[in-house]
């Protein structure tokens, strides 16, 4: 027999999805229906919650283009013969989970960096060190795809192209810095974090495009 | 006497017509392989074109056709045309690893139904699209692109290229990094421009209940408006200026300023049925009466 109500219960509930069961709730879950469902659904929503921290998500092809890059300069990965699709025959190479994870993480700490609320003193600080790290790390990753585009010769026929390439990743560099820098003085500043990850988009499409014609040629 | 000073004249105007054809001619690159090819379509046909380098130039005819004119210099480059049901494929294949630039080099000049759906990849030279009512996808590094008389709905992705679009009605989003943009006499709906260091000119209407969206990173963003237009309005430059000459309401709901210390205009000018949002890090935003 239940001896508590479910208006009750409510008072119960918060410890409850914290672990700590008290036997009157217990007892009244068992024989209420509704809160029983009530608790299932939160169960479903807490277990997501965590999903979402430790799910793999597919990365977009720039940053496996960008990343190609960078493995076949260090020689890890060689050329492939042209083809219609690289990333086909690409994704045959790379022990693609685990560097799904690597930059699932950047992604992840760049779109907390981006999109996440700002409105109190702690979010300003946790969104800044959040902030340097991913921009740390995406420079980091970007740094030996940038190398290889700008120092080797580049196999593109077309010279107006590989030009106009370099031009704009020269510009897109300098308005990284700059959104960085105004991102850093204002975190709280929507603009220009939307700024700043628009840059970063313009960029590792730009890497791509380098990146594919080294590997292609064409 | 009078016959042979007309004979003069008529020469010396002979001359004057056919000096500047002769100089064309000459300037032209001279092709050495032509392609022509005609492939009967069912309506809104896709034609798809690949072209590393050269002009692409397409035109709206009210034939259920596609015509294919395609020249390019030597053996180290071939143009294919290959119908696959409703879809034509056009594709610059180069045939050699190390091929000089002119030598990649092909002009396209395609007649296409007016309802055809187009999607062209062309890296360097131009890009030009008139009459063309169907969807259009087109991506370039540092190939400048031009649309007249459009009225699907437009991508357009460049580089380097810049972009000009006049007439056109459909919905809009052209993205670039250091393109200037140039959209003329429009009549969409949703509009959505952004480059980094281009300029961004935006002459067209503000239909009701339109969405027109216009960012860059630094340059110049000129939006002009005519007293009869109804639009609500939110321009901001992070660093730089906003320059507004319309007369404008303030927000019911004054938002908080966070996003800027220097330029901004937030308000409604007439009833506010379309919606403008312009954004600039350091350009400069000019709203102007139109003369």
């Amino acid at each position: 027999m239940a001896t508590i109500h479910c208006s009750e219960f409510a008072n119960y509930l918060e410890p409850w999805m914290d672990g700590q069961r008290h036997p009157d709730a217990e007892a009244h879950v068992r024989e209420c229906p509704r809160c029983r469902g009530l608790v299932e659904d939160l169960n479903v929503i807490q277990a997501t919650a965590r999903e979402w921290g430790s799910a793999e998500i597919e990365p977009p092809a720039r940053l496996w283009t960008s990343l190609r890059a960078q493995l076949e300069q260090e020689g890890l990965i060689r050329q492939k013969a042209p083809q219609h699709n690289w990333l086909g025959g690409w994704f045959g190479v790379l022990p693609r989970p685990v560097l799904a994870g690597a930059y699932l993480a950047i992604l992840v700490a760049v779109g907390f960096g981006v999109s996440g609320p700002v409105s109190t003193r702690i979010n300003r600080a946790r969104w800044l060190d959040n902030l340097h790290i991913s921009t740390t790390t995406i420079n980091a990753q970007f740094a030996p795809a940038v190398l290889n585009a700008t120092s080797s010769p580049q196999q593109d026929s077309n010279p107006v192209v590989t030009a106009s390439l370099r031009k704009n990743l020269g510009i897109v560099d300098n308005y990284i810095a700059l959104c960085e820098k105004s991102t850093n003085e204002e975190p709280e500043n929507e603009l220009a974090r939307e700024f700043l990850y628009d840059a970063y988009q313009q960029k590792a499409d730009l890497l791509a495009q380098l990146s594919e014609r080294g590997g292609n040629g064409r | 006497m009078i016959s042979q000073l007309s004979a003069l004249r008529i020469c010396a105007r002979t001359t004057g017509l056919l000096a500047p054809a002769v100089l064309l001619v000459a300037a032209s690159p001279a092709f050495a392989h032509r392609l022509e090819k005609h492939f009967t379509v069912e309506p809104r046909a896709v034609i798809t074109i690949h072209n590393p380098n050269g002009k692409v130039i397409v035109r709206a005819w009210t034939k259920h056709e596609v015509m294919v004119v395609a020249d390019h210099n030597g053996d180290k480059v071939e143009v294919n045309a290959d119908q696959f049901g409703n879809r034509v494929d056009l594709r610059t294949q180069q045939l050699a690893d190390m091929v000089a630039p002119d030598d990649l080099r092909a002009d396209y000049e395609i007649s296409v139904p007016e309802d055809a759906e187009l999607q062209i990849h062309d890296d360097s030279g131009e890009v030009s699209i008139a009459n063309v009512l169907g969807d259009m996808n087109v991506e370039t590094i540092a190939a400048g692109v031009v649309v007249t008389d459009a009225a699907g709905y437009l991508t357009v992705k460049t580089v380097g290229g810049d972009f000009q679009c006049q007439r056109c009605a459909g919905r809009l989003e052209v993205s670039s990094i250091s393109g200037n943009f140039k959209l003329l006499d429009l009549r969409s709906y949703h509009v959505r421009a952004q480059t980094s260091t281009g300029n961004i000119l935006f002459d067209g209407e503000f239909l009701p209940n339109g969405i027109y969206r216009l960012k860059n990173y630094s340059g110049k963003i000129e939006v002009r408006f005519s007293p009869g237009d109804s639009f609500d309005l939110n321009a901001t430059s992070l660093k730089g200026q906003v320059n507004n000459e319309a007369k404008l309401t303030p927000p019911a709901h004054p938002q908080k300023i966070t996003n800027s210390k220097y330029g901004y205009a937030f308000g409604t000018f007439n009833a506010g049925r379309a919606k403008v949002e312009l954004a600039s890090f350091d350009g400069t935003i000019n709203v102007r009466k139109r003369d």
